[in-house]
């Protein structure tokens, strides 16, 4: 991969990402069930303990609490630690040490302690990962002060707010990371453009009918949509890529809600008690007379995971849902007798694929 | 009296009676309600923090629990940090903020205590990972009681510190209560033992109280870890005399006898030594008195403190 190529995979940026930490901090490890195995975290640490040492890089044992424990600890005597879990399912088994101690350690001891620490969770979808491989959590930790939640959806992100949040960020970030985008390849940014908080939301496309606020791989679906309900109806639709879902940019989404009188909020996750509750308490909680019609909330179905495909496409929201959902709020009526993308249209859109992992 | 004179053994002693009179005096204050948060006194227990941190450099790491305040003045935290902390003032150690249960020094290494039973666990292994990994020569000591045994993170720290022969020293101290309830129904295990399996070399001292010999073994432990050794294990037996959370005795609850808090008294050096308690405790007394005026004259955190540290 030569860094003059003007683009860049979201796999090829979190590799590049763990490269340039391990040689940036001489005193990180990177660490993880399956960091050093034959297929290395979706190829995102190849080479790397053969670079680094076995000292570094350090394959571990299937303990979920255990490894975050050693992360804040490592934290504690002035090593940077970044753990990866290859399902994010399995963090519900660190809970206690990332809600009880890592997002404590600062603010109970006053400020005396920092633990500086980055977790990269996988979420899978797709090939029947079913109700315990597959689920994006993110609103059980953003729920927590103390965290920083990420929801990368480029590789852009990636590499920008991960080189901040190892190199000058001093609290712990969880990131999580949607295997559906490893693959995808985005154009390069400038390294010339000025400076945003690299953990800021951004606005995607500007566009004056309607906002679709969107997290992680649904920033891929609603750009999709976007064109279709611009090119079929002429309707441009503002997306903004909300990305750290721990501190939501109620400013920025409220100044488009301003403009656009409309809301449509796509995420990887349910709904109630999540990501797309909170975007709506920000509306509600400033001025709730500015949206013309009712904000659309597009999660899950309040279902666990299924297995079989023939349900999983009842239960994951796309860009039909986000083009239905376009047209609801443009033509202010639930029903609106314009035509869907078909199911054909989609399947050659969607992200293929193929298992078993 | 200059304590470079002191006999190794009078500055054990010394300690240990430091750590005793603060927590008299804190069950003395806590009718007050001046401490308006749960305190867990190490009352019997004083020894074993005392023993283990002698050995210790400034910069070794230590790793405790809500039970902690023996630990954090053995280490050498500030007694009037501590005290401020009790009593919810922003001179003390958390800035108000942690209170008895989670007590901290990092410039002694005292490196924080948890109420959630383990969990500090695995913040041992991770220190010493990160001793390792700079070479730094540290030895972490890490506290917990027996019911930490139970806890699914502490078999996941001791297998990864005896693969990775990480210097660390365990102390498990054995006052076989969990809250209320004795270890041996609920546990199919001896603690000492089991850890060996994990190929961590462990042994059990009877009696906790016994501070000449306890502090010989902890030095010689750590000295080992310091050799490159690998984890050791040290289970101590020892008993604490007051409720687990409060300031008082609870023998009349019936779920142990006051017999067997006399069998311990009777080798409890700080009960039977009268003559170095009568010593000491003039001039430990006057610096506690000094402690509980620094906290009473502290100022409490304001609003403004409530969103401090939070990212």
């Amino acid at each position: 991969m030569s860094n003059s190529s003007p683009t860049l995979s979201y796999k090829e940026a979190l590799s590049q990402s763990m490269r340039e930490a391990l040689y940036a901090r001489p005193h990180s490890i990177l660490m993880g069930q399956g960091v050093t195995d034959p297929t290395r975290i979706f190829g995102t640490t190849h080479g790397l303990v053969e670079e680094f040492g076995p000292a570094r890089v350090l394959d571990l044992p299937i303990a979920e609490e255990g490894t975050t424990g050693f992360a804040i600890g490592a934290a504690l005597n002035g090593v940077y630690p970044i753990s990866v879990h290859i399902r994010m399912d399995f963090l519900v088994l660190a809970m206690n040490q990332i809600v009880n101690l890592a997002a404590k350690y600062r603010y109970m001891y006053g400020g005396r302690f920092e633990v500086p620490l980055l977790i990269r969770a996988v979420v899978g979808r797709s090939w029947g990962q079913g109700p315990q491989h597959s689920q994006s959590l993110q609103s059980l930790f953003a729920h927590i002060p103390g965290l920083v939640v990420l929801m990368p959806s480029n590789a852009n992100d990636v590499l920008n707010s991960y080189r901040y949040a190892i190199q000058e960020y001093r609290s712990p970030v969880l990131s999580i990371e949607h295997r559906f985008l490893y693959d995808l390849v985005f154009k390069k940014e400038d390294p010339s453009t000025p400076n945003r908080n690299p953990f800021s939301a951004r606005t995607v496309q500007e566009g004056k009918d309607v906002t679709i606020v969107a997290t992680s791989y649904m920033v891929q679906e609603a750009q999709k949509a976007a064109v279709w309900v611009l090119e079929e109806k002429g309707i441009q639709c503002e997306i903004i890529d909300l990305h750290c879902v721990s501190q939501v940019d109620h400013e920025l989404i409220f100044k488009s809600v301003q403009k656009t009188r409309k809301l449509i909020i796509a995420d990887t996750s349910w709904s109630p008690y999540g990501v797309c509750a909170e975007v709506s308490r920000g509306i509600l909680e400033r001025n709730p007379s500015v949206l013309k019609y009712p904000a659309l909330s597009l999660g899950l179905q309040h279902t666990p995971t299924p297995t079989s495909h023939a349900l999983e496409k009842h239960y994951y929201p796309d860009m039909g849902n986000i083009v239905d959902a376009v047209y609801q709020a443009t033509q202010n009526q639930k029903v609106h007798g314009f035509d869907l993308p078909s199911e054909d249209f989609k399947k050659n859109q969607r992200i293929k694929f193929k298992g078993p992992f | 009296m200059g304590q470079s004179h002191a006999s190794h053994y009078d500055n054990l002693f010394r300690q240990a009676l430091r750590i005793r009179l603060v927590e008299e005096r804190i069950a003395d204050l806590y009718p007050t309600d001046q401490i308006q948060s749960p305190v867990h006194l190490s009352i019997g227990q004083e020894h074993v923090s005392v023993a283990a941190c002698g050995p210790l450099r400034k910069d070794d790491l230590v790793f405790g629990t809500y039970r902690g305040h023996a630990l954090y003045l053995a280490k050498g935290g500030d007694l009037n940090a501590m005290m401020a902390e009790l009593y919810g003032r922003t001179t003390g150690c958390g800035k108000g903020k942690a209170g008895s249960m989670h007590l901290c020094a990092p410039e002694v290494g005292m490196m924080g205590a948890s109420a959630i039973v383990a969990s500090t666990i695995p913040h041992a292994v991770g220190a010493a990972l990160a001793a390792q990994l700079r070479n730094s020569g540290q030895v972490i000591t890490c506290f917990f009681g027996e019911g930490a045994t139970a806890e699914g993170v502490y078999h996941e720290s001791l297998n990864f510190a005896s693969v990775k022969k990480l210097p660390i020293l365990w102390i498990c101290e054995n006052n076989d209560l969990a809250i209320y309830t004795r270890f041996k129904p609920l546990h199919s295990y001896e603690i000492y033992q089991h850890a060996r399996s994990y190929g961590i070399t462990s042994e059990r001292i009877e009696n906790g109280m016994d501070l000449e010999n306890l502090s010989q073994v902890c030095k010689s432990k750590i000295e080992a870890i310091r050799n490159g050794s690998g984890p050791q294990f040290l289970e101590v037996m020892t008993y604490r005399y007051l409720q687990h959370v409060g300031p008082s005795e609870d023998y009349n609850l019936g779920y142990r006898h006051s017999s067997e808090l006399d069998l311990w008294k009777a080798r409890d050096p700080l009960v039977q030594d009268l003559k170095r308690v009568k010593q000491w405790t003039p001039e430990i007394l006057r610096e506690i008195d000094e402690a509980v005026l620094f906290a009473e004259n502290s100022p409490f955190p304001t609003e403004k403190d409530l969103y401090e540290d939070v990212y």
